[in-house]
């Protein structure tokens, strides 16, 4: 097992430095055990939490094995801000809060609760603990305002502000923020169990120190550092040298009318380091999806350990990666005051996925398509159930499909690729705290991007609002236009959105970004998540797999003809029992195979005309024709889809035979 | 005339059986292999072996595997669900979470039921308990003759919101029962009446595929005990460290998932308890992995939140247990940026250490323990033989010279590391409960703890290490020391202010009454069942909660709340006492106490035993001439002063120098670490 040319640190003996380097693991890991045991927040109960230990000088020595990715390559910048904000005002015992988007955080929910962590009246460390935060004040309910321009109004910024001074509690300070929020007595409950994990960490930390010697454990703070550098970088020097390029979309920028709004990614691999430039990148647009530096660089990281994913994290795997964002003003790289919120939903999926592409070119034995776009669905309003009609907030994400893989189908039903600890909630726990009755929370038949390996399915979760008063529904996803796309000839998933009253004469299509639409006593609201794009050509998809899945309703028989070729026999609907029909099979296959390209170039309005009398649906338009149309009604989207069919004509038509 | 206890601990590998004849107190037992496809076969044959008449056993009580293999080989009988309509995938959907962060190409198991096996019907609850939906009849009947053409052997019924109502799936049932006359039909409702439809979901589930196989092989091994003259009940251990009768595994046949890992547990209590320790933490070191337990105060740390595989929990009390991929076989290894590390990939027991010779080639704990001489080379009496020679060259070609050590040097670093590891994992089942381990003892068993407990006892400051006196058949002791023990229980979300005392009682009473009729049916004598209330409650806003034990004559709800914010600073150490508490479940647990055994007891005279021979040990400061001592030979009041090895068949106690090493009069070693202030 052993390499031939191994390189190791000389300053610590192996064994001192191994133990160190778990310890430190165990150290973060022991806060997220306490986080998760004491928190207040359902969302960060759900996981959307993270913890660090960070050196004197704020990088990242270790960050938690069970970590939301989101919050990845992040840390760092917030304790960084810490320290050049108060320099030499820290004491022992200080605690400092920051949400600051504009000075490396991600978004006004997720706030950090930063300890230093002191030896002998010295900092050594810091120890971090992030989580995101149920609601921040602003306008919204959740503080996730899709109209937001700038910040001002979307909730409570808190650039780094002590709130504990050397062991006292600063209440006036902490009530100061937490007045501004809609939950200001559980959101205290958050802050304090924060705080408290954050001690935890010091505990474990002072522990080795006596143990090990203050000298050893800051030499280990060092060399754990390297060590991943290391690692990287080795890794890294076993690649191919080159440049490879891509590009993803956001549905469109209300600034401009509709059109895809482009994110731009070229990755050049040189020797021993990774350099990313995401230059020429579209403007800052006029929603909230758009992303400031930290959680861009945030994108990047995660996209990247997604390929490495045994290398543990911290600053030592973000010195081998270098990030050059392009100008300010992006929507990647957006200023103070533009409204971020959103980032999640926007760019960071965009260049996730985008730079899954781009590995999947140069490590196609882990190869992915697209996945499902992150999506949070929020209805506040007055719970009438109960005498005062307090406030309630039905705020729900869902699972979806990843995409496809080289050799097997994509995951069903996952978490997003945003934080795959993000757990969904429990629709019991949500019919207790409020007047909404789930109708239903399933798999979409056909929501899979058809490949040679099918993307992972989607799943579809809806409610009926009961005795609700003054409510407003406000949804903050992505990819309705830009859908979840397959690459070597694989197709896209279904649209995202959101539908109230589906199925009635009231039906209106509300679209993947909207917020504060009145919902009233009655309503029905429901939204599908994307299945992942496929992966590969589906006409070569093993017919009998096709035959699996429309036993498991993963695919209906319609489609299975449509997006695989493939005919199956009913021997016994009862019995789910289906076989192929070889000779249709073939013949169909040869057909699609004759017609397919001739269907991506056909005038689009006249397909949008066959969707709006219902000859076409939506899988037909978004797999076979590429057009775009606003789903609701039916109306094209002409330059949408002239880069919805450049796009397809790229990832799916030039690899079929 | 019938004074046998017998004990059966089915494992992987081996079948453990242990015999202890109540009037004398002599132990024998038995190690034979276990047979996979036919548990059954290794049982009887352990019996045989270790020379039981059936006819003279009183008591038979069993710990197996076989839920717990069911589940990873997903070897079920055919199994369907039944639940409302819109709800079919919440099996499949979970909580959404993966096992592995970051391996995209890692996949979370598929659901223990296919999705065409997943049926849905009409009717609805909400979330008070009303029905809004009722059940459509018709629908219904025509899902059960379906399945009842499908050929299923059993059926979950599980319903949104039945926890607050089960009338509709109660009603299922019935269907169901009348469509497919005989079907195993497990509901919701009834197997884990709690909220949150995933957890309950998946626990029912879980029980109805297991219900065909372990009802059948329950049966039948009932039988053959019979047929062999055997007149008791065969007891069952179940995860949650007491035992069930046949009767009760028939319908909550999930419990017996995890009962081979509780038996180690509770062997742990019983053996630090009988010397005193009220706190202990085990140490369960085999060749692939180690389970870590704790016990404090006498009491066993419970779960519910635990599973056989990732991503569909199993919510039975469970006795908590961190397994890690630390063993004997774990390899050591050195990764591409230099760094020396252990496990979790381990050699097994194919290709095995690298001096099995069995075509490993690779070093291993194992190979390190050999290289320093603290493990000799004749292994279980000679039927095994070691070779140093292979260990010490995969130690010098794979970790020495890479790393620019002496040999010697290098086998120690990777012990250490190994250590250092396992410390990790006991210091997050310890500190993160806000237990400081110093104020425990370690108990070491498996065919490997025992060579590794006294290192890992300095590491974490532990002064005492005790070491039963059949380390690798402990499991089985487990097993012989249990009592009948059901959990129940019932939701009542309430604010403490609302709560209403005269409801909790008749809660209370309703759950008692459920758990004295369990225990009659079991043949537990109404005097020999002892039954504890418990509250649990958390911060209003707070997502878990926790259970407090309450009297039976509550009086106001004060001191439960008051115990609450104790309990509550204590293990994640804060507490609000201006917040307002929720209750959020009554719990009943009962136990139908078993007479305990006595086990052998000698007078302990102290003396030094001689070594019967010598070899040269590398402890920290180098090689030393230790003694060896076979730990048959060792009697009560027997004082080592290591450096010492204490060898028996199946096991090797490590004594590093200067740790004293004293055989107490249940034949226990207690070890006596010197901390660092004593040192």
């Amino acid at each position: 097992m052993s390499q031939p040319t191994i390189e190791r640190d000389e300053r610590l003996d192996p064994v001192t430095f191994e133990v160190l380097k778990n310890a430190f693991t165990t150290s973060v890991d022991l806060m997220a055990e306490q986080i998760l045991r004491t928190c207040h927040s359902f969302v960060i109960y759900a996981r959307d939490f993270s913890s660090a230990l960070c050196d004197r000088d704020g990088n990242t020595i270790m960050q938690g094995s069970q970590d939301i990715a989101v919050h990845v390559g992040t840390l760092h910048y917030k304790a960084q801000a810490v320290i050049a904000q108060f320099g030499e005002d820290i004491h022992e015992g200080d605690v400092f809060l920051i949400n600051d988007p504009y000075l490396g955080g991600t978004h006004f929910n997720d706030v950090s609760v930063i300890r230093p962590i002191f030896t002998g009246g010295e900092i050594i460390a810091y120890s971090q603990s992030n989580g995101h935060w149920a609601d921040m004040g602003g306008t919204v309910p959740g503080s996730f305002d899709v109209n937001a321009k700038e910040h001002f109004g979307e909730g409570i910024r808190i650039p780094p502000t002590r709130v504990f001074d050397r062991g006292r509690y600063l209440r006036d300070v902490a009530r100061m923020i937490l007045s501004n929020t809609r939950a200001p007595d559980s959101t205290e409950g958050d802050l304090q169990a924060q705080a408290e994990a954050t001690r935890v960490c010091e505990r474990e930390i002072h522990r080795l120190v006596g143990k090990y010697g203050k000298d050893i454990v800051l030499t280990a703070f060092e060399a754990v550092q390297d060590y991943v550098e290391r690692l990287t970088r080795h890794r890294i020097t076993q690649l191919p040298n080159g440049t490879w390029e891509t590009e993803d979309h956001i549905d469109f920028d209300p600034n401009e009318g509709e059109g895809l709004v482009p994110i731009k990614i070229k990755l050049t691999i040189h020797d021993d380091h990774l350099h990313y430039d995401l230059s020429g990148s579209h403007p800052a647009v006029g929603t909230f999806l758009n992303s400031c530096f930290g959680a861009s660089t945030s994108g990047v990281m995660a996209g990247t350990k997604t390929f490495f994913p045994d290398i543990p994290l911290n600053s030592g795997f973000y010195r081998a990666i270098e990030v050059d964002l392009g100008e300010l003003g992006t929507v990647v790289n957006a200023p103070w005051p533009v409204a971020v919120t959103g980032y999640c939903s926007g760019p960071y999926e965009k260049i996730m996925n985008g730079i899954f592409e781009l590995w999947s070119r140069i490590m196609p034995e882990r190869a992915m398509a697209a996945s499902f776009n992150l999506e949070y669905l929020l209805v506040g309003g007055r719970d009438a159930r109960v005498a005062d009609n307090p406030y309630f907030m039905w705020y729900d994400w869902m699972v979806g499909g990843w995409g496809a893989r080289n050799g097997k189908d994509g995951s069903n039903c996952s978490s997003p690729v945003f934080g795959v600890g993000l757990a969904v909630q429990p629709l019991e726990g949500q019919e207790r705290l409020a007047p909404v009755v789930t109708t239903g929370h399933h798999i979409v038949t056909d929501s899979a991007g058809p490949g040679r390996f099918r993307g992972g399915v989607g799943v579809e979760k809806g409610g009926r609002l009961t005795q609700a008063r003054s409510a407003v529904m406000s949804y903050c996803c992505d990819r309705a236009r830009a859908v979840t796309w397959g690459i070597d000839g694989g197709l896209p998933s279904i649209p995202h959105g959101a539908w109230l009253n589906p199925g009635t004469s009231d039906e209106r299509f509300l679209g993947a970004v909207f917020s504060n639409v009145p919902v009233k006593e009655g309503d029905v609201f429901t939204r599908p998540s994307a299945g992942g794009g496929g992966l590969g050509d589906p006409l070569e998809r093993e017919p009998r797999a096709v035959c699996e899945d429309v036993a498991d309703g993963y695919v209906s028989l319609e489609r299975a003809r449509r997006d695989y070729g493939v005919v199956l026999r009913v021997v016994d609907a009862d019995m789910d029992e289906y076989e192929v029909d070889q000779a249709a099979t073939h013949a169909e296959r040869e057909r699609i195979g004759a017609e397919r390209r001739g269907w991506l170039e056909e005038e689009p309005e006249g397909v949008a005309a066959r969707y709006r009398s219902g000859e076409l649906d939506v899988h037909d338009l978004v797999r076979q024709y590429g057009v775009i149309v606003e789903w609701g009604d039916g109306t094209l989207l002409p330059r949408t889809t002239a880069k919805f069919r450049e796009m397809l004509a790229r990832r799916a038509a030039r690899h079929w035979h | 005339m019938s004074s046998l206890r017998v004990a059966v601990d089915v494992g992987g590998t081996f079948t453990d059986v242990l015999v202890l004849d109540e009037e004398t107190t002599a132990t024998s037992v038995a190690k034979v292999p276990s047979t996979p496809a036919d548990p059954m076969r290794a049982i009887l044959d352990g019996v045989a072996a270790a020379g039981v008449d059936l006819h003279q056993v009183k008591l038979f009580s069993h710990g197996t595997t076989i839920a717990t293999n069911a589940l990873i080989t997903r070897r079920f009988p055919p199994a369907a669900m039944v639940t409302t309509k819109g709800f079919r995938d919440v099996i499949e959907i979970r909580r959404g979470t993966r096992d592995d962060l970051w391996d995209a190409y890692k996949d979370v198991a598929p659901p223990y039921i296919r999705r065409r096996d997943r049926l849905e019907v009409s009717e609805r609850v909400d979330y008070d308990g009303d029905v809004i939906e009722p059940l459509d009849e018709e629908e219904a009947r025509a899902v059960a003759k379906r399945l009842g053409r499908r050929g299923v052997q059993t059926i979950a019924v599980c319903f949104i919101n039945s926890y607050a109502n089960s009338a509709n799936e109660r009603r299922m049932k019935e269907i169901l029962a009348e469509e497919i006359p005989g079907i195993d039909v497990s509901t919701s409702s009834d197997v884990l009446p709690e909220i949150f439809e995933h957890e309950r979901f998946s626990t029912t589930v879980a029980n109805a595929v297991l219900t065909p196989l372990v009802s059948g092989y329950v049966d039948r091994l009932g039988k053959a005990l019979a047929r062999d003259g055997y007149r008791g009940d065969l007891l069952l251990l179940h995860s949650g460290g007491g035992v069930m009768t046949p009767a009760t595994v028939r319908r909550f046949s999930v419990r017996l998932a995890g009962s081979g890992i509780a038996a180690g547990a509770i062997a742990c209590r019983h053996v630090a308890m009988l010397c005193g320790h009220r706190n202990a933490i085990g140490l369960d070191m085999g060749g692939t992995s180690t389970d870590i337990s704790l016990v404090h105060d006498g009491e066993m740390r419970v779960t519910k939140e635990w599973f056989v595989e990732y991503g569909y929990p199993i919510i039975f009390p469970s006795i908590e247990i961190l397994t890690i991929g630390a063993g004997g076989g774990s390899l050591a290894w050195i990764d591409e940026a230099g760094s020396l590390r252990n496990g979790p990939q381990s050699a097994g027991a194919d290709p095995g250490p690298a001096c099995y010779r069995t075509g490993g080639d690779s070093p291993t704990n194992t190979d390190a323990n050999v290289t320093l001489g603290r493990l000799g080379t004749e292994l279980l009496d000679g039927k095994m033989t070691l070779d140093r020679q292979s260990a010490v060259e995969v130690v010098r070609r794979d970790v020495a010279v890479p790393l620019g050590l002496e040999t010697d040097e290098a086998a120690q670093a990777v012990l250490k590391v190994a250590n250092a590891n396992m410390a990790d994992a006991v210091r997050l089942v310890s500190i993160r409960r806000g237990y400081d381990p110093r104020e425990f003892a370690l108990v070491a068993f498996g065919g490997a703890g025992p060579l590794h407990g006294a290192d890992l006892a300095r590491e974490l400051s532990i002064p005492t290490v005790i070491v039963p006196p059949n380390p690798g058949i402990t499991s089985a002791l487990g097993c012989l020391l249990v009592d009948v023990r059901h959990d129940l229980e019932t939701m009542y979300l309430r604010r403490v202010e609302n709560a209403r005392l005269d409801e909790i009682d008749a809660e209370f009473r309703a759950l008692e009454g459920e758990a004295r009729e369990r225990m009659a049916s079991e043949g537990v004598a109404e005097e020999d069942t002892s039954l504890q209330r418990r509250i649990s409650m958390r911060y209003l806003g707070q997502w878990r909660s926790l259970a407090v034990e309450v009297a039976d004559d509550l009086g106001s709800l004060d001191e439960a709340v008051e115990r609450f914010h104790e309990q509550h600073e204590r293990e994640f150490t804060y507490s609000r006492h201006d917040a307002p508490v929720e209750i959020y479940q009554l719990q009943v647990e009962a136990i139908g106490v078993t007479r305990k055994p006595n086990l052998a007891r000698e007078e302990p005279r102290w003396h030094r035993p001689v070594a019967y021979d010598s070899r040269e040990v590398v402890f920290d400061d180098g090689p030393v001439a230790t003694g060896l001592y076979r730990r048959e030979e060792l009697h009560a009041g027997a004082e080592i002063i290591g450096p010492a090895i204490i060898e028996q068949l199946d096991s090797t106690t490590v004594v590093p120098p200067g740790v004293k090493a004293e055989v107490d009069e249940h034949l226990l070693i207690i070890m006596s670490i010197p901390t660092e202030e004593t040192r």
